[in-house]
């Protein structure tokens, strides 16, 4: 029973010492996150267009409700979304919409500093999602 | 009936069922494409296939293959999995994989099936088809990249509509459907297609990329534009209507709709819409709030009534309950001057049928139709106002080889089907064809004449009209006309197809007689199977003519309050639902009429010309923003649902009347369509229904087969016969219904404004071509029409429809039905 408790003591100690720390100095120091880190959604553009083709799938399936799509037919008579919005305030962040999406015209970043002071500020539209 | 096995559940069913349709009515889930409900078996797809103990050694389609007796079939097996998943890999191989910018996607059946069989991958490879989309018309995508060539748009264009737009071209891999020559879509618009279509091959164009299917909205309601009464499914997306869904299950139309129905929505969703009450100040409509617009009203009519009298016009697509609540408004208000929709023109109904018949309304039903031996159709016009009831007549031909015979002064879709006879008179002849009908059943001894009233006199009275004498004077051939004599008399069961409304005033009664004549001496009318249909053309004709609103005895009907009016012996008109202006007879007494009348108000969904001049103009609800019943042409009372809020502060004529009753010190109150359909149930026994109990088919008052209560023959009349080198007729055009379809896009698409149409023949005398801009000018009036020259026009007779307010026909036509003109280039 000693022995358990001074192997984990060990650990603990291992780790006190300065250059094992897990903590950063956030925010001047910042971690990078994993690739599969489920940030801020990104649109991904094409040459002249969004790669979005405005098929409804992912405000389909988010569970939160939180995108908002509106189709509509450009010049080339192709469909793409007039409007793109998600509202970050009620994302929960599940990657559904990524997982939907069936041209992977939605993506989610790494970026996490996400506070804002306005409401509105959480409004992602498409131009800034495609940024 | 038949017993059979299926999946080792026993089951009887008809002979005549297919597998699949033994399997389907008994709850047993077969896969298929090519199959349809409505269209004759085809077996294309081979998605359907299932085992059957007799015929061991091959799979059986089973939606071609008929049930026999002691069949025992097995629905799924690992052998048919794997078939029906191959099926599926032949079916992706050229399909191109559009499913995210498709607006199938979500409802596409070959989607679904590609999902229930988990076909993920594919072992076949081949080029995807590369095909040019058709964007020549201006209402359906047709991309045949999507195509399956499962058949159905073909079949039911050809077997529904009777139209023939599409066929297979080319062979194996280049397989595709094409119209003629390949040029792109030319055709009824009426959208069957598209509703059959299994994939995104054909799309409703005005609907492209609005919504995915599961966030629409539906709401199955009664189309509000003719009597036919199509059940239309509203696609509702937010609280706007985008789209009209198909709806197979429910109405009597069985998902046929016409191109009014299917692409005429968008005058409800218009930017033209009236929002709020506007009370003339000055010279100006300025808009108000509805107390003070009632108020004016109220005191405008009340002190008519003190003076010289008011009047109440209604027009024909309101409900049967708002009609209520208006004719008791009359009532209130203290005036029997109350009439609707031109108030000459369903006096065939209201006067020739039941001088004869003794009844206000058709005899049968439509689905009776189909099974009968001869359709005898009165104007080809009869499928331009009521087109879907034609896709049934069509049916009747096609299906069950009926014979299909029509008494026109010109070409239509109808002569145009299988073995159809066309009796060609001379324009507005087609009474003189029908006496001469009736004369020869009399001669030749055919007629059942037992039990018939007025048989001397109307002997009599067809002395004039023997076959040869009417054979001179219409045109019609005689040992034709006689043919078609015997034809109706010996036939099992017939159907006798007239339409009345507003372009059809003329001689309505009399054709009304002659047909209801023709009906007692062929035995037709209140014969089991057989009926006499007497087709109103608005969405709620019948239902005005049930609730009788009309002028009381000793008050003035529509045409006589205009006389009145225009004499300035009419203190104040209120016109409800109609734009008489634009459309009624005689439009220079109209315009009289209204200037002179002290008074007008004017209730409609835009600022009519008729509205225009009103003093008073109060926004009301489209069909589609509210809930009552129909009643439609042959006596189907159907439940009107509203599927969105009206644009501002438009409200219901239902609503409005009851308010404005209430500012006359009336005791109407609004309280709701089932509460005042019971109030007309009291009134009118026929309706004495429990609003509740109305369902999906609608009740029809009377019963299938409504007896005549009187068998009395009319005398027989002449039309007078109009001579002239050129002579034009009016009448409705296919594409549009009375003048609320000229302010929707989907028929102004195709036809966009007012045109004459005339015979290649004359247009080469004349030297016009399709889309020159002529003059026809006659009863001292001169009118600019476009041409239209085809080949359904007689020689010398010239056709202009009058939905169309800015043609000016109604200037021209007062009260004849044929008019001899000039025309020029
Ligand atoms: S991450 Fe989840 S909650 Fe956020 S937008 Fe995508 S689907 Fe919706
Ligand atoms: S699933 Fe993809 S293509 Fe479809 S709407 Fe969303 S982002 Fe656009
Ligand atoms: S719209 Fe109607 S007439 Fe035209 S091709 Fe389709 S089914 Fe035929
Ligand atoms: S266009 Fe549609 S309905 Fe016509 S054959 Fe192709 S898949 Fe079938
Ligand atoms: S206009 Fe008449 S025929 Fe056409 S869909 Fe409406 S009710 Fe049916
Ligand atoms: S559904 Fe039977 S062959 Fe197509």
């Amino acid at each position: 029973m000693f022995l358990a408790i001074a192997k984990g003591l060990s650990i603990t100690f291992k780790h006190v010492f300065p250059g094992n720390s897990t903590t950063v100095q956030y925010p001047a120091v910042k971690l990078t996150p994993s690739d599969r880190f489920r940030g801020l959604h990104r649109l991904v553009p094409e040459q002249d267009r969004e790669k979005c083709v405005a098929c409804y799938l992912c405000p389909t399936v988010c569970p939160a409700k939180c995108i908002t799509v509106e189709s509509a037919e450009n010049e080339k008579g192709e469909k793409y979304p007039k409007v793109y919005t998600i509202d970050l305030l009620r994302c929960i962040f599940c990657g559904y919409c990524v997982e939907a999406c069936p041209v992977e015209a939605i993506e989610m970043t790494d970026a996490y500093e996400l506070a804002n002071f306005n409401r509105e500020d959480f409004e992602f539209t498409k131009e800034r999602l495609l940024k | 009936m038949v017993n059979l096995t299926i999946d080792g559940k026993q089951i009887t069913v008809p002979k005549n069922a297919t597998i699949y349709e033994a399997a389907r009515d008994n709850g047993i889930h077969i896969p298929v494409l090519c199959y349809a409900k409505k269209l004759l078996p085809y077996g294309a797809c081979r998605i359907c296939l299932v085992e059957v103990e007799q015929m061991k050694g091959r799979l059986i389609p089973s939606c071609t293959t008929p049930v026999t007796e002691g069949m025992v079939v097995t629905t799924t097996s690992e052998e048919i999995v794997k078939v029906r998943k191959t099926v599926l890999e032949f079916l992706l191989v050229n399909h191109v994989i559009d499913c995210p910018v498709c607006d199938k996607g979500g409802e596409c059946d070959l989607q679904d099936l590609t999902y229930e069989y988990e076909v993920v991958t594919n072992r076949f490879e081949g080029e995807k088809f590369d095909l040019p989309t058709d964007e020549v018309n201006p209402l359906i995508e047709r991309n045949m990249n999507r195509c399956v060539l499962c058949g159905k748009c073909v079949r039911v264009c050809d077997e529904v509509v009777g139209y023939g737009s599409y066929s297979f071209i080319n062979r194996g891999f280049e397989t595709k459907i094409a119209t003629a020559f390949d040029r792109g879509l030319h055709c009824e618009f009426c959208g069957q297609c598209v509703s059959m279509c299994p994939v995104g091959a054909l799309l409703p164009r005005p609907f492209k990329f609005k919504a995915r299917p599961w966030q629409l909205n539906e709401v199955d309601t009664v189309c509000g534009y003719c009597g036919n009464g199509c059940t239309v499914t509203l696609g509702i997306l937010d609280k706007k209507v985008e789209t009209i869904r198909f709806n197979d299950k429910i109405g009597v139309n069985d998902g046929n709709l016409c191109i009014r129905g299917r692409f005429g929505y968008s005058y409800v969703n218009s930017d033209d819409r009236l929002t709020k009450p506007l009370v003339r100040k000055g010279n100006q409509l300025v808009e108000t709030e509805w107390d003070e617009a009632l108020q004016v009203v109220a005191d405008g009519l009340k002190k008519a009534q003190d003076g010289k009298g008011a009047g109440i016009l209604s027009g024909a697509r309101l409900t049967n309950e708002e009609m209520f609540l208006l004719k008791n408004l009359a009532k209130t208000l203290g005036t029997g001057n109350l009439d609707h929709s031109g108030g000459e023109c369903y006096k065939g109904v209201t006067e020739g049928l039941l001088e004869t018949l003794g009844v206000q309304a058709s005899t049968g039903t439509f689905p009776q139709i189909e099974n009968t031996d001869v359709v005898l159709a009165i104007r080809n016009d009869f499928y331009d106002t009521h087109p879907v009831v034609g896709m049934v007549i069509n049916q009747a031909v096609r299906r069950n080889n009926a014979q299909l015979l029509v008494v026109s002064g010109k070409g239509g879709k109808l002569s145009k089907l299988p073995r159809a006879k066309t009796l060609l008179s001379g324009p507005g002849l087609e009474l003189d064809v029908l006496n001469g009908l009736c004369q020869v059943l009399l001669e030749e001894g055919l007629a059942k004449t037992d039990g018939l009233e007025g048989l001397v006199a109307l002997k009599q009275s067809l002395a004039e009209f023997t076959a040869d004498k009417v054979a001179t004077k219409t045109g019609v051939d005689a040992d034709a006309l006689r043919e078609a004599a015997r034809q109706l008399a010996g036939a099992g069961n017939a159907a006798i197809m007239l339409a009345y409304g507003l372009p059809y005033t003329p001689l309505s009664k009399e054709l009304a007689v002659a047909a209801a004549n023709l009906s007692l001496l062929t035995g037709i009318a209140g014969r089991e199977g057989s009926g006499i249909y007497l087709c109103g053309e608005k969405a709620n004709s019948q239902g005005a003519i049930d609730l009788g609103l009309l002028p009381a005895a000793d008050g003035l009907g529509a045409q006589a309050m205009l006389d009145a009016a225009a004499g300035g012996k009419l203190d104040a008109l209120y016109v409800v639902g109609e734009d008489p202006v634009a459309s009624f007879p005689d439009r220079d007494k109209v315009e009289k009429a209204l200037e002179q009348v002290p008074f007008l108000v004017v209730q409609d969904l835009f600022l009519s010309s008729t509205a225009a001049k009103a003093n008073v103009v109060l926004p009301a609800a489209s069909f589609a923003e509210k809930d009552g019943t129909f009643t439609n042409a042959e006596r189907r009372i159907q439940r009107v649902r509203a599927g969105v809020p009206s644009p501002g502060e438009a409200k219901t004529d239902g609503e409005i009347i009851a308010a404005l009753d209430a500012q006359l010190g009336g005791s109407l109150a609004f309280t709701g369509p089932e509460a005042i359909f019971a109030e007309i149930g009291k009134d009118v026994p026929a309706y004495a229904v429990n609003y509740t109990e109305i369902g999906p088919q609608g009740v029809v008052w009377g019963g299938e087969i409504l007896q005549p209560v009187a068998r009395k023959l009319g005398e027989a009349v002449a039309a007078p016969m109009v001579e002239g080198a050129y002579r034009l007729v009016t009448g409705s055009a296919l594409h549009h219904s009375g003048t609320t379809s000229t302010h929707a896009k989907g028929p102004l698409a195709v036809v966009p404004e007012p045109f004459v149409e005339m015979s290649r023949a004359d247009a080469a005398t004349l030297g016009v071509k399709e889309g020159d801009l002529v003059k026809v000018a006659g009863n001292g009036v001169e009118l600019k029409l476009k041409a239209k020259v085809d080949l359904r026009m007689p020689q010398g007779v010239l056709f202009a429809p009058y939905h169309f307010k800015e043609s000016g026909v109604n200037r021209m036509f007062k009260t004849e039905s044929v008019i001899s003109v000039t025309i020029s280039k």
